[in-house]
């Protein structure tokens, strides 16, 4: 819709997700930040929470190493829905979050 | 996998989808969503209707048709020229749906993905009233051109289409237009009396920045047509109510064919 900002070109780029914007603004934002920022209703009341000294990390963790994307598809207009490689494929980022989280420039 | 997690649709062979939405109940969405249908139809176009209220489906019923045996119907049912799907093929009048919310949502992806539309220059899509997972699966899973809300003229009804309007902006769906229906009722004298308060189409449209599509007058054939199976564009085609569904098609099409909705890019990973 004209006017709305729009993400132009998303793209893998080093160890983080770039994307060019409608407005001109070109972000950066770590894989590790947008998996630490999951917006599922799961994530969000885990982040809640204080943490657990004692909480194990789960096999597939393990294995999983640092968070990478096996997968990022467009959900709808809206959103974009990321598949992680610890399994997790839960969190829907709306585009304005993902503007968001790219402005941190984490 | 999360088994409850949308699947993007691509229906290719698809031109435009049109969610016929509200908000509010009662205002005439499966009305306006099949006389629509028909309408675009009757205009040349061929066209699907496809009945997203799992709980309260209306279309059979508007098109003279009831449950059938799935193993023996191929689906959508074709009538008037129309591609049809409804729960209510598949379960009796005097079945409620006692349905979870992720049930539904299989249910609209099911109709969106596992039946064979073929081609089709418009398929069109009545939705419940709310906003809630009938909407939300459509928005994420199908290739919406834009959404057509409904309203009646009185504030109770504002309340709740402006939700509507919210929800879709939300999800950056288009707006194509509102719709003001049940807006007078024309006596024999040929005075128009609103029955259902004044203006409020106009004014929603206004506030939301959005096309007002026009009013649909009130006519007693509308419901029985509704009750009797066939939609009153096409039992009496040369009603007002009639030449104002065919206007409403005629803007809607317009207004989809320079409809800017693209998809999002993919993710070059």
């Amino acid at each position: 819709m004209a006017g709305e900002l729009q993400p132009l070109n998303l793209k893998r780029v080093g160890d983080g997700l770039q994307i060019q914007w409608s407005d001109g603004v070109t972000t950066t934002t770590s894989w590790r930040h947008l998996r630490a920022n999951c917006p599922c209703a799961g994530c969000i009341e885990t982040r809640a929470k204080p943490p657990d000294p004692f909480r194990v990390l789960t096999p597939q963790e393990v294995a999983a190493g640092p968070p990478q994307p096996v997968a990022m598809q467009p959900i709808g207009h809206y959103a974009y829905k990321i598949t992680w490689n610890d399994g997790h494929d839960t969190g829907i980022y709306p585009v304005e979050r993902l503007r968001q989280l790219g402005e941190e420039n984490k | 996998m999360n088994p409850g997690m949308p699947q993007k649709l691509a229906l290719p062979g698809i031109k435009q989808v049109i969610a016929v939405a509200s908000g509010k109940g009662g205002v005439g969405k499966s009305t306006v969503a099949a006389n629509l249908a028909m309408a675009l139809h009757m205009s040349g176009k061929t066209v699907g209707l496809m009945d997203a209220d799992i709980y309260g489906p209306s279309v059979p019923i508007m098109f003279g048709l009831g449950k059938v045996d799935q193993n023996a119907t191929p689906f959508p049912i074709e009538k008037f020229g129309i591609r049809l799907m409804s729960m209510g093929f598949l379960i009796g009048p005097e079945q409620a749906m006692i349905w979870r919310g992720p049930k539904v949502a299989q249910a609209v992806q099911s109709f969106l993905g596992q039946i064979d539309w073929g081609t089709l220059d418009y398929l069109i899509i009545d939705l419940p009233p709310g906003t809630g997972d009938a909407q939300l699966t459509l928005s994420q899973s199908a290739p919406l051109t834009g959404a057509v809300i409904v309203t009646t003229p009185g504030e109770v009804s504002l309340i709740d289409a402006r939700k509507g309007v919210k929800m879709f902006r939300e999800v950056r769906v288009p707006i194509m237009g509102i719709v003001e229906n049940m807006s007078y009722f024309t006596d024999a004298a040929g005075n128009k009396t609103p029955i259902f308060g004044v203006g409020g189409g106009m004014k929603l449209a206004l506030e939301s920045n959005a096309p007002f599509l026009g009013e649909l007058p009130i006519d007693p054939r509308v419901a029985q047509c509704g009750d009797n199976g066939e939609p009153i564009v096409r039992k009496y085609p040369d009603s007002d109510i009639a030449k104002s569904y065919m206007a409403l098609a005629a803007t809607v099409d317009a207004a989809a064919s320079s409809s800017q909705a693209g998809g999002l890019p993919q993710v070059e990973l």
